[in-house]
């Protein structure tokens, strides 16, 4: 696409390529703040300073309009420069991606080249956010720029793939375009690869601006300036095997967001929305500081934990962590989902990964059982045991290693068998009963204290927020391999 | 292009609430599974024309099994 844009600041009538980077850039920062941390070159990357929201950052943005963008050893140069600067004035660093991989005329030069900027990018892992915004193609080593940072946004004409259409095709003989390829579907539904899809280039540079602002300005809570009342537990069904949608839940538990700022008004982010979506990961605000929320959505899977949803919800917690976000955790889960296809993908080994990110993670951490939490998936939704700063509950919410019904089937399948035949469901009735009495709810939970509190919904979004302000500030002393 | 709906899990069949010819759109219910205790719909993740139903009531899906095709 060739399309031609005005630049916004540009007394100069002559149309913009919309590919330019210094537009871009132009289009990332606050009006007038854009200033270049050398000047326009042949290298294809531009990189500068400017304001998100008042808030300063680094930007750089490779140059679609030059070979596509192909990266060379003074372009690559320009992002190791542009990143180290990120990391030592601490502050943000956005990517703008346009590029159809390394320079083949500089051969061997242009790959080591690309090598460094993923080198400086792993470096500054964890210690400033990374995102990127995919804008056009980012192809080969342009692919894995994107895939090494914190968070990738891809706008509607973005495209990743290490190999292309025409090498697929002539090594495999299997005819594909690149947006089936590696558009926004591809990545954004299918291989995680992507966090947000947006539909335009407007759209993903105002999701970016957003995304910085949560991570690069966190603000401070205050407790007492939450307003509470809303009954969030009017969004769970009455029945309990009932699904329902976990993100209604999420965005009132979370500030409103604040309107006429820009892009950046502390407004949520969902990552991940449609890769394994039966877990829930959004930054937000809570009681105005930053927080990440991970929920089970019942609406899914039955809400059950899988091997991708624990590695999706596995790189949330270690990036939230490394760079200082507390995390809400939601729980209402059946548990682990069973199945040949689950063992075959990783469930142990990928769901392993959500134990290890929690058990590890440093920051405040509160867990709220909304409904239910039982068993193998109890435990890795940041339990007392993996080291949770505060664990609540809601009144009717229950902890087992498994329901009621299923217990009983286990417990006594003996004596259920032995029981005439037209006793058997009365005796069975009899079971869960004493079942859920004895080993249901939540009581025996708060008994040993795994749960600390029972809270009612409709005093949730203060406690919460009590409970995160009351912990120790704390960011954990890791980078953020995508996982 | 034909978008086919395959079962995520193991689960038996509860309620269809969909019907062939119907026009879905990205997020609606086509079929309610019942499995782990739970109530678990089949969400549409495109729009379309409902072409197939390959499920009855009380049928129990393999993952992987074909439920429905949107075109």
């Amino acid at each position: 696409m060739t399309s031609t844009v005005s630049a916004p600041t540009d007394q100069d009538p002559t149309p913009v390529d919309h590919r330019d980077p210094q537009l871009r850039l132009r289009t990332l920062f606050d009006t007038g703040t854009l200033r270049l941390l050398v000047p326009r070159d042949s290298s294809g990357v531009l990189a500068g300073r400017g304001e998100i929201d008042g808030m300063p950052a680094i930007g750089f943005a490779t140059d679609g309009t030059t070979m596509g963008g192909a990266m060379g050893y003074e372009g690559c140069r320009h992002i190791v420069d542009a990143i180290d600067t990120a990391v030592r004035e601490r502050v943000p660093v956005l990517g703008l991606w346009h590029a159809g991989g390394a320079r083949i005329p500089e051969g061997v030069a242009s790959l080591d080249a690309v090598g460094q900027v993923f080198a400086a990018m792993v470096r500054a892992s964890g210690r400033v956010p990374q995102i990127s915004v995919v804008l056009g193609p980012a192809a080969g080593g342009a692919a894995y720029g994107p895939a090494l940072t914190d968070i990738v946004i891809m706008a509607g004409d973005g495209r990743i793939f290490v190999t292309g259409p025409e090498v697929v095709r002539s090594v495999t003989g299997e005819q594909v375009d690149m947006e089936r390829l590696g558009g926004p579907e591809a990545h954004g539904r299918r291989s995680g690869v992507v966090h947000v899809t947006t539909k335009d280039d407007e759209s993903a540079l105002t999701t970016a601006r957003e995304l910085a602002a949560l991570l690069g300005r966190q603000g401070r809570m205050s407790p007492d300036d939450v307003t509470d009342g809303t009954d969030l537990g009017a969004l769970l069904p009455p029945q309990s095997n009932r699904a329902y949608d976990v993100k209604p839940l999420v965005r009132d538990l979370l500030d409103a967001p604040r309107s006429g700022s820009g892009g950046a008004g502390g407004g949520s982010v969902e990552l991940h929305a449609k890769w394994a979506p039966n877990v829930v990961t959004t930054l937000g605000r809570l009681a105005g500081r930053t927080v990440g929320v991970i929920a089970n959505n019942p609406l899914r899977l039955g809400g059950c934990l899988d091997a991708a949803s624990a590695e999706k919800a596995a790189r949330f917690v270690r990036m939230c962590d490394a760079l200082g976000v507390p995390l809400v955790v939601l729980v209402d889960v059946p548990g682990y989902l069973p199945g040949l296809g689950q063992e075959w993908d990783g469930v142990v080994r990928r769901g392993a990964k959500l134990l290890h990110a929690f058990a590890e993670a440093v920051v405040p951490r509160v867990t709220l059982v909304t409904r239910k939490a039982y068993g193998g998936a109890y435990i890795a939704m940041n339990s007392r045991a993996l080291g949770a700063t505060t664990v609540f509950a809601w009144p009717h919410a229950e902890v087992a290693v498994m329901g009621a019904s299923a217990a009983v089937n286990i417990l006594y399948r003996k004596k259920l068998a032995a029981a005439p035949a037209e006793e058997r469901e009365a005796v069975r009735a009899a079971l869960i009963e004493e079942q859920t009495r004895v080993a249901g709810g939540v009581n025996r939970a708060l008994e040993i204290g795994v749960v600390d509190e029972v809270i009612g919904p409709d005093r949730t979004r203060r406690r919460l927020a009590e409970a995160i302000a009351a912990a120790p500030a704390a960011r954990g002393a890791h980078g953020n391999i995508p996982l | 292009m034909a978008e086919e709906i395959k079962a995520e899990m193991v689960a038996n069949v509860w309620k269809v609430v969909a019907s062939v010819g119907d026009q879905v759109a990205d997020g609606d219910t086509l079929v309610i599974l019942e499995s782990m205790k739970m109530e678990i719909p089949v969400i549409a993740e495109s729009e379309g024309t409902l072409t197939q139903l390959a499920v009855n009531e009380g049928d129990v899906v393999q993952e992987g099994d074909l439920i429905a095709v949107i075109e």
